[in-house]
């Protein structure tokens, strides 16, 4: 490749990486000028920022969420961006190969550790993994990494479908003695987007960003998914789907379907899943509550009408204060839920 | 002397499995598979809304993605008698084929092929296509700078690596290809079902989804693409590998399995449940001439081997899920699931033994393939085509009902849960034969059960004794080297399994495990 060439194409690079760099930046509000700084904070670490991704209890569904990025490629995030020194079910080696690898690492310090899948509170045997409790071999890496991500629902807050079970799964917040270290990124699975850009904003700031009572960032799970559902307006009206053949139904409110959208704390109106495809209520399914403490114990039946919509157990007064606001107006809209399914009863 | 070798863990699969290999003159003399995780699916959801099954058991798996909600729905509209409309039936079959062009594609290239390819001789390459070049150059960068993970560390390559630049540059081109087209079929899934991983729109009685011309726009145009790269570049890879440098394994059919095999069938295409993309059938002892009909009644599960409360064995609807972590003849989580007694295999060789396309059957004979670890690979290729072809046509017939305003979806009488029933769903993962089965006592789950593809596969020995599929397919396997144990992880990611794997070597006298040179 001649020069000129190779400039075009680091160019070229450079663009896409600079386009990554503004996503995080919208992502977190944060003002124009700040893609450049985190552009030039990944540069000048000339070093990949070391990533372990260790799986407890899981079904490998966040690996799979991560694997769902197409902008920028996931090729680019796992060869070029990230340096992913463990992940089960990506790496190349096995067996002792792939432990080394992790020990290597954890002897270095400094990396982010990714947990996804729930840890057995009932019984460590529960999850073994190269002859050893899990439990403890997570409580190795999260001494010594820079932060702690919780993926998924099952690593996070109540431990997801893993947390209702025998086995007790529970997040990593809970196992950890320093819980400032931990980010929770609920729901099932992870949402990428949400993942990608926390890794590239503690790397740039250097800390977490501004978190909620459950360690979430306000960025992402400020607000209520009812309050930007783009069904509102039917559920204002008391329009209900009652029939999913129905095309006059087609975009009614699914709160006699079980909707825990009035219940849930996350950024699925706006930002789509899989590059903006779909998510659960525009696929007419109701939201399952999965970025939610709630969840699933706490929210089944999924697809019967809530008894009673009201905060529940969302603790308003020690809501973070980014969310205080938008909780309030919580509080206001469930009063209006009450009302309206005392009205659907009649 | 046998020394004792366990691979642990197993990456590059789903779940937390071990396997620990007896090795006698250079060859796998025993196997025994051991799943390390314990979740409690089946305990969660007693007492439970039957509904919520579809929506809960999808989270078995987050790999093979909708199966679980897919067997699990079957299963409710057996128990509900619902009558699943044609609409439906064909936005199920969409974000399930879907999920099959993403599967095959990313255990080919993702799981399955650093375990043939010598990564690093692309650095060789000294052709001329801009493309490859490039590819070259990344994989040159990452060695400069010193920084290969997570393609390295890895065992080392045996004379069944290809080293070939001009064969392993276009592999690494379509390995990073293939990673933005298991994305795009994952896209297409989450059009018409929400999202992806863990699909919403699949319930009981039906989808939820009442779509419209735009989602199927956008699903056609990706499915272009990811059809593509299917028949030009999947399949013509597989082909070259298989016929190719890996043909002396095909020929030895490395990695066979216990010559059982059983496919419960799948993708109804039409309102005749019998009328199937994937038929169902049942082969024992090897006789690939013989395609029995299945009789489920035949299913029994053992726990003779498994951390459960012993039984003598058990039909899936009387099944029982009671941990005994402490038992000494236990090693595994797995249950160990037999059909009449034998140990089957289920997967993509299996239905494809069952529905014998000439296009697989023919490869098999001109190259004298035998079933393994290979004739794995190249079935799971062909049935790739087979389903895209199919997704095609479905996706025509949705189009039409959408085009035409006569579309339904789901089968609303079907809402209300029954007092108490039963129910069954079979269905086919990308992995294997899926079943689902509930008892519903008092408008609650009073038993769910799950006997699931890798459950079969990676088996324990039953209460007899005898070896699980992939334990058997492991006797025989040579390991010329105890240090690099790679024949042994090609056999076992030929199953595509389910659950995270485990292997460290072990020497049975002293119990000493030794470590592994990184190559």
């Amino acid at each position: 490749m001649g020069i000129l060439e190779e400039l075009a194409a680091k160019e070229i690079k450079r663009r896409d990486f600079v386009k990554l760099c503004t996503a995080v930046a919208a992502a977190f509000s944060l003002p124009a000028g700040f893609a450049q700084d985190i552009a030039l904070a990944t540069e000048k670490a000339m070093k990949k920022p070391p990533v372990v991704w260790l799986e407890g209890q899981d079904c490998a569904g966040c690996s799979e969420s991560l694997l769902s990025t197409i902008n920028p490629s996931i090729a680019e995030l796992v060869l070029d961006t990230l340096s992913i020194r463990y992940h089960e079910t990506i790496m190349a080696g096995s067996g002792s190969v792939a432990e080394r690898a992790l020990e290597d690492t954890i002897k270095e310090g400094g990396y982010v550790l990714v947990l996804e899948g729930s840890i057995p509170k009932a019984d460590d045997r529960f999850c073994m993994v190269g002859g050893r409790n899990f439990k403890d071999i997570f409580m190795e890496a999260a001494g010594k990494a820079a932060a702690i991500i919780g993926a998924g629902s099952c690593a996070t807050l109540g431990g997801g479908i893993p947390g209702a079970t025998p086995s007790q799964g529970r997040g990593a917040i809970e196992f950890v003695s320093d819980r400032s270290k931990v980010i929770n990124l609920p729901t099932c699975p992870v949402k990428p987007s949400r993942l990608v850009a926390t890794i590239m904003y503690f790397l740039t700031a250097g800390k977490a960003p501004a978190l909620d009572q459950y360690n979430r960032p306000t960025a992402f799970y400020g607000t209520l998914i009812h309050d930007n559902c783009p069904r509102r307006n039917h559920f204002e009206k008391s329009y209900f789907l009652t029939d999913w053949n129905d095309p006059k139904q087609k975009d009614y409110c699914l709160l006699l379907k079980g909707c825990k959208g009035p219940k849930t704390y996350a950024d699925c109106p706006q930002v789509w899943w899989n590059e903006g495809a779909n998510w659960c209520i525009g696929a007419g399914a109701p939201c399952a509550g999965c970025s939610q403490p709630e969840y699933y114990a706490g929210f089944t039946p999924l697809y019967a009408k809530q008894d009673t919509i009201d905060a529940g157990k969302i603790d308003i007064d020690t809501i973070g204060e980014v969310a205080v606001g938008v909780a309030a107006v919580g509080a206001v809209v469930h009063g209006a839920v009450r009302l309206v399914a005392g009205k659907d009863k009649k | 002397m046998a020394q004792k070798i366990t691979i642990d863990p197993v990456t590059r699969i789903e779940g937390h499995l071990a396997v620990e290999v007896e090795i006698e003159n250079g060859v796998v003399k025993s196997a025994r598979s051991q799943g390390q995780m314990f979740r409690g699916f089946e305990v969660l959801l007693k007492g439970k809304d039957p509904r919520d099954a579809s929506h809960v058991t999808d989270r078995v798996c987050g790999v093979c993605s909708g199966s679980h909600q897919w067997a699990s729905a079957l299963c409710l509209d057996d128990a509900f008698k619902a009558n699943v409309p044609d609409g439906g039936r064909l936005i199920r079959n969409l974000i399930l084929g879907a999920m099959y062009l993403h599967d095959h594609p990313l255990h080919f290239y993702h799981l399955s092929a650093l375990d043939y390819i010598d990564v690093m001789a692309v650095a060789k390459y000294s052709g001329n296509d801009a493309g490859l070049n490039a590819v070259k150059d990344k994989i040159v960068a990452l060695v400069k700078a010193g920084d290969t993970a997570p393609l390295t560390p890895r065992y080392k390559p045996d004379e069944f690596s290809v080293n070939d630049p001009d064969i392993v540059t276009p592999a690494v081109a379509h390995y990073l290809k293939a990673l933005d087209i298991q994305a795009k079929a994952k896209k297409m899934a989450a059009l018409l079902g929400g999202k992806i991983p863990h699909s919403a729109a699949i319930v009981v009685g039906g989808v939820t989804n009442l779509p419209d011309m735009q989602a199927l726009d956008g699903f056609r145009s990706l499915l272009a693409e990811v059809k593509a790269f299917v028949e030009d570049v999947y399949v013509k890879d597989v082909v070259t590998f298989g016929t190719g440098p890996l043909l002396p394994l095909a020929k030895l059919g490395i990695g066979a399995g216990p010559g059982g095999y059983l496919a419960y069938g799948a993708f109804q295409n039409s309102s005749d449940k019998k009328d199937m993309l994937f038929p169902a059938g049942v082969i024992t002892g090897g006789d690939i001439t013989s395609v029995k009909e299945v009789d489920t009644e035949k299913i029994r599960e053992y726990v003779g081997h498994s951390w459960y409360k012993d039984n003598e064995g058990l039909h899936p609807t009387e099944g029982k899920t009671e941990v005994d972590r402490d038992k000494a003849e236990g090693y595994s989580f797995i249950k160990a699931p037999r059909y009449d007694s034998n140990a089957m295999e289920v997967g993509p060789l299996s239905r494809m033994l069952v529905a014998k396309p000439a296009v697989l059957m023919d490869l098999i004979t001109k190259y004298g393939i035998k079933p393994g670890a290979v004739a794995r690979h190249a079935a799971r290729a062909v049935e790739t085509i087979l389903v895209a072809n199919a997704v095609e046509k479905w996706l025509n017939e949705l189009t039409e009902m959408v085009a035409k305003g006569e579309i339904k979806v789901h089968d609303t009488n079907a809402w209300k849960v029954p007092d108490s029933a039963k129910g069954m769903g079979l269905t086919e993962a990308p992995r294997g034969a899926l079943g689902h089965w509930i008892n519903i006592q008092g408008t609650k789950i009073e038993n769910y059960q799950l006997v699931v593809p890798s459950t079969w596969n990676l088996s324990p020995r039953d209460n007899k004794g005898n070896p699980g599929p992939v334990e058997k397919a492991l006797e025989g396997v040579p390991v010329p080297d105890v240090n690099n144990p790679i024949n042994v992880v090609r056999v076992i990611r030929s199953f595509d399994p389910c659950i995270s794997c485990a292997v460290h070597i072990i020497e049975p006298d002293s119990n000493r495990i030794l470590e592994f040179q990184i190559g």
